[in-house]
């Protein structure tokens, strides 16, 4: 018989000779890694609830680190971005969404503060040059991206500063020049980036020459092209179209004067310029937008597409918002407009199967207003993008922004369905990765199709109430055209809003199946486990009872059918 | 003695005892697999027969963690003994005696006496479930604590006499359904109450005797460690489903624990000296509903065509009621204490709150 000392660990006679695991009939637990809702609802691709499980542990660079993986531009975007993360979260059904853009920005903030290095080393000095026409966010964020790849990058941008629209169009409220510049200067003074100003593809540079030059080119020239307005023929002798209007504001400072304005149109520029005549004094301001305001009967693809935030402010403000609705005809003295004709309408699925923008006939009526000015969106400008553009855009056929022309890509606002700062900067990272492996002779980069954590999947007994963190914000008096309406969020809030977050679908090393598991079938380790958690499922003894996984906050473990045998690792 | 080196004393004994030997010169250290290198002691271990899911075998692990390893243990008959130690093999990693079903208290007495007549500090434990305490081995756990053993006592709980196939006891709730209390045309389940044996334990002045939860497992070995600093009788009852008996899922022994602590039927409570000295507030009070409609020993309450079944959900949530107001449970605003903030996890293991 067997002799027995005293604490003979796991040695022939006590219970760990007798292997439990073979008592597991249908299931058994494993650790999976499903995609938390911020994540995949992030355009940019962030992993939100990476960066915040650093916040977390309390390290702030740890975190931009993390989340410059995929987005450069954090307090640009922590500024502009309509933040569909923070629709997409699931703690929003508990407490509140994560102010996730709040902390994006304060990430950002941080790191120009304390000059906090990007995370990328300079190409070799013969490593491949990919060329890119546009210094946009798009622009901006494919040269990034190559240099995460090892590529170096040539900017091509025609104006005579970096930036794009957040340069030449977004207010100064929004997004102040400070942050701005020292963003844009820090990303574009990596080693390994080429930036040639006032060059202009198809007066400077032709496409022949680039595609000659670079084994890969890239366009992200943006849209910039203005689409002609008219209602039925009649346009009004001292039309301005919205887009230029404001560039023209961003610029010198300058405004129209008028009483009663309308505006047509349903995106930011629309949404910009009316906070701005409002703020020059006109007295009433109305927007006419075929979309729908953010409501439970309203389809998200209807919806007005704007930043949550600023339509809340436009409403503070003062504007007037008609919505489903456009303008059906101009009332004009001379050449002169003095009225407008608003008709109701929606969008309906036709008969072709696609929706269709149907107008109401009785719904008429008449606004007396001053001037009308239309914000109905750009195109891309044509010049040396011969054969290229069709319908207005660039429109490539597949994610990574490929035209059917060999390594060319086409990315951000130019490709015709995107249209935030966010996607520009995610096509940037996917073009990128795209051109690196087509370069190293390999395919393209695989999609990441795990499921998303659900809030179902979640055990929310766990999370204690915590409230959102609000960020300072002006009052509706005290705002001006270039002093920024929302404040900074502040280290305390930050740190505070970063252990809101749920760890969807990933481990927070709570400890609770460990705890837990009445078979000590869970072993921590000191060193990350292979899936990145710390814990080891010792099959030998899980008898499959699933508490560990109904007990796991995170969603992170899940039962799956018995493997037989199988046992994960020496332990 | 000097309180000083009687520690430096303990101390010493403690490492001969469990201490790891030095290194000779040029000696190799062992390679711990993952298992044994756990960074906490682990006295009941892998390999024991308790059925999937088995809240017992988890809150005796519980205890085993904060108590050990300086322990020796006199386990009264019942699964725990039984699931525990299948001869040749024991899940234990302390000194451990079988009494018989009713005497684990008496057996624990004279180990502690055995104990102390040798000059030794380690500490007896007595462990029994309820029918091995509320019922047989009552006697035998009064005598324990009118004697005034250094024994902390505790009572798995997972009401009925699980081992020899769920017979009633007197810890059995009010309409659970039993093999000697079946619900049916004659009866709704058990006719009588659960008894209230703390009371009676209080009722001997010993320093501490408390309530605990599987679902609450921090304050559970707050309880534990609190008890062996106490030199005299103390005494646990920790509240422990058992999938089999109680039909519910082997995935929800927790959930279950967790809504009889939340609607009041079984409360959390410290009682010092005959004192009630500390409760665990219920920050959501939910409806005894809510803990029996998932299980199927009050699966018969559930029946809604039966006048019957809703005049004992009436009862029962009349004695849950009973609890929150005797016990003042109904918590006022959130406590990182109260149900709420006990189960509220962070990164790390650590509390997520704000300092
Ligand atoms: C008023 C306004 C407010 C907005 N607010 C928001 C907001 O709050 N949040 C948000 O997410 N998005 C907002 N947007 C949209 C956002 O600005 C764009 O989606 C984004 O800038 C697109 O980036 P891009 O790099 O594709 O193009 P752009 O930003 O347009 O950049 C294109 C660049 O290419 C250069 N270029 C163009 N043609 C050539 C050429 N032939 N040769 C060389 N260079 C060329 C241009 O000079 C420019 O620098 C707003 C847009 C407007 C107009
Ligand atoms: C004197 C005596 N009567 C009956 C038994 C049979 N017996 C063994 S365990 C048990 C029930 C144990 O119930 P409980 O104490 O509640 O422990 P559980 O198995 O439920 O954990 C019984 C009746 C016995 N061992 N000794
Ligand atoms: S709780 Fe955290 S991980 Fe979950 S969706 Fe919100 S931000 Fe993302
Ligand atoms: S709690 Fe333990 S025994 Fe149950 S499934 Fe999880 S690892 Fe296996
Ligand atoms: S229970 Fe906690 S420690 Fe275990 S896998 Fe889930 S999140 Fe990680
Ligand atoms: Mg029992």
């Amino acid at each position: 018989m067997v002799s027995m000392t005293r604490g003979a660990y796991a040695k022939p006679g006590t219970s760990l000779d007798f292997k439990t695991g073979n008592w597991r009939s249908t299931e058994m637990p494993a650790h999976i890694h499903a995609k938390a809702p911020c994540h995949a609802a992030c355009p940019a691709g962030e992993d939100q609830q990476a960066w915040f499980a650093k916040l977390q542990e309390g390290h702030a660079e740890a975190a931009w680190a993390e989340l410059v993986r995929a987005n450069p531009l954090p307090a640009i975007t922590g500024r502009v971005c309509p933040h569909p993360c923070e629709g997409a979260c699931n703690r929003a059904a508990l407490d509140g969404a994560l102010a996730i853009h709040n902390v994006e920005r304060w990430l950002g903030d941080e790191a120009i503060r304390n000059g906090w290095d990007y995370p990328v080393a300079a190409p070799r000095a013969n490593a491949p040059e990919v060329g890119i026409v546009g210094a946009g966010p798009a622009g901006i964020s494919a040269a990034y991206h190559c240099l995460r790849h090892g590529l170096r990058a040539t900017i091509y941008e025609a104006s005579p500063e970096a930036g794009g629209l957040l340069r030449a169009a977004i207010p100064q409220t929004r997004l102040p020049r400070a942050p701005l510049d020292a963003e844009l200067s820090r990303v574009l003074a990596l080693p390994g980036i080429t930036l040639n100003l006032r060059t202009r593809l198809g007066r400077d540079v032709s496409l022949e020459e680039l595609r000659h030059n670079h084994p890969a080119v890239l366009l992200a020239p943006g849209c910039q092209a203005s689409t002609a307005w008219s209602v039925d023929g009649a346009v009004p002798a001292d039309l301005r179209e919205g887009l230029h209007m404001l560039k023209d504001f961003v610029d010198h400072g300058a405004l129209p004067e008028a009483e009663r304005v309308v505006v047509h149109g349903g995106g930011n520029t629309a949404m910009d310029l009316c906070r701005l005549l409002k703020r020059s004094g006109s007295k009433q301001v109305t927007l006419i937008t075929a979309s729908g305001l953010p409501g439970p009967d309203t389809d998200p693809s209807d919806e007005i597409n704007v930043v949550p935030r600023e339509l809340e402010e436009a409403l503070e403000e003062g504007i007037e918002i008609i919505d489903h609705a456009t303008i059906n005809r101009l009332i004009m003295k001379g050449s002169r407009v003095t009225g407008v004709e608003i008709m109701s309408l929606r969008k309906l699925p036709g008969r072709d199967g696609r929706s269709h923008r149907i107008g109401f006939e009785g719904t008429e009526r008449v606004v007396a207003v001053d001037m009308v000015i239309p914000c109905i969106g750009e195109r891309v400008e044509p010049q040396g993008l011969s054969g290229l553009v069709e319908r207005g855009y660039l429109r490539p056929s597949d994610r990574f922004g490929r035209l059917n022309e060999g390594e060319l890509f086409a990315l951000g606002d130019a490709r015709g369905d995107r249209g935030t700062v966010a996607a520009a900067i995610g096509d940037g990272a996917l073009a990128a990765s795209a051109v690196a492996r087509h370069l190293a002779g390999e395919a393209d980069p695989v999609v990441d199709d795990r499921p998303e954590m659900p809030n179902a999947g979640l055990n929310l007994t766990y999370y204690d109430h915590l409230p959102r963190a609000e960020a300072p914000k002006l009052s509706v008096e005290e705002r001006t055209f270039d002093t920024e309406i929302e404040g900074d969020i502040g280290r305390v809030a930050a740190m505070a809003e970063a252990e809101r977050c749920l760890s969807c679908g990933n481990c927070l090393a709570c400890d609770n199946c460990w705890t837990f598991c009445p078979d000590n079938a869970v072993i921590k380790t000191v060193e990350l486990a292979l899936d990145g958690s710390h814990y080891l499922f010792d099959l030998d003894y899980c008898k499959g009872c699933g508490l560990c996984a109904h007990e796991c906050p995170t969603g992170f473990i899940q039962m799956l059918p018995n493997a037989n045998g199988a046992t994960e690792g020496a332990v | 003695m000097s309180a000083e080196s009687e520690r430096a004393e303990r101390l010493t004994e403690l490492r001969q005892k469990f201490g790891r030997k030095p290194l000779a010169p040029g000696e190799e250290t062992i390679p711990h697999s993952p298992r044994e290198a756990q960074p906490k002691f682990r006295g009941l271990d892998s390999g024991h027969r308790a059925c999937q899911g088995c809240g017992e075998a988890l809150a005796a692990r519980l205890v085993m963690e904060s108590a050990g390893p300086d322990v020796m243990i006199a386990n009264a008959t019942g699964c725990l003994e039984v699931f525990t130690t299948p001869w040749p093999q024991s899940a234990w990693r302390v000194p451990w005696v079988h009494s018989l079903f009713e005497n684990a208290a008496a057996v624990a007495s004279g180990m502690e006496a055995a104990m102390k007549a040798q000059g030794k500090n380690t500490k007896v434990l007595a462990f029994g479930g309820d029918g091995g305490t509320y019922d047989i081995g009552f006697q035998a756990l009064s005598g324990m604590l009118e004697r005034y053993h250094n024994v902390l006592y505790v009572c798995y709980d997972n009401e009925a006499y699980m081992n020899t196939g769920i017979q009633r006891s007197s810890s059995t709730p009010h309409s659970a359904t039993t093999t000697t209390s079946p619900a049916g045309k004659e009866r709704m389940g058990k006719r009588h109450l659960k008894k209230d044996l703390l009371s009676i334990i209080a009722a001997h002045h010993i320093p501490y005797a408390a309530s605990a939860s599987v679902a609450f497992p921090a304050d559970l070995q707050r309880k534990v460690r609190y008890a062996m600093g106490i030199d005299g009788p103390t005494f646990l009852v920790i509240h422990s489903p058992c999938p089999l008996g109680w039909k519910h899922a082997s995935a929800l022994t927790i959930q279950v624990a967790r809504r009889a602590v939340e609607c009041g039927l079984f409360p959390l409570v410290e009682i010092e000296r005959g004192a009630l000295t500390n409760v665990m507030p219920i920050r959501d009070v939910r409806p005894v509903t809510d803990y029996l409609s998932i299980q199927g020993r009050f699966s018969h309450l559930m029946d809604t065509e039966d006048t019957r079944a809703e005049e004992e959900r009436a009862h029962l949530q009349a004695l849950a009621d009973y609890n929150i107001q005797v016990f003042s449970l109904q918590g006022d605003g959130e406590d990182p204490v109260d149900t709420g903030g006990s189960a509220a996890v962070g990164r790390s293991g650590h509390a997520a709150r704000r300092a």
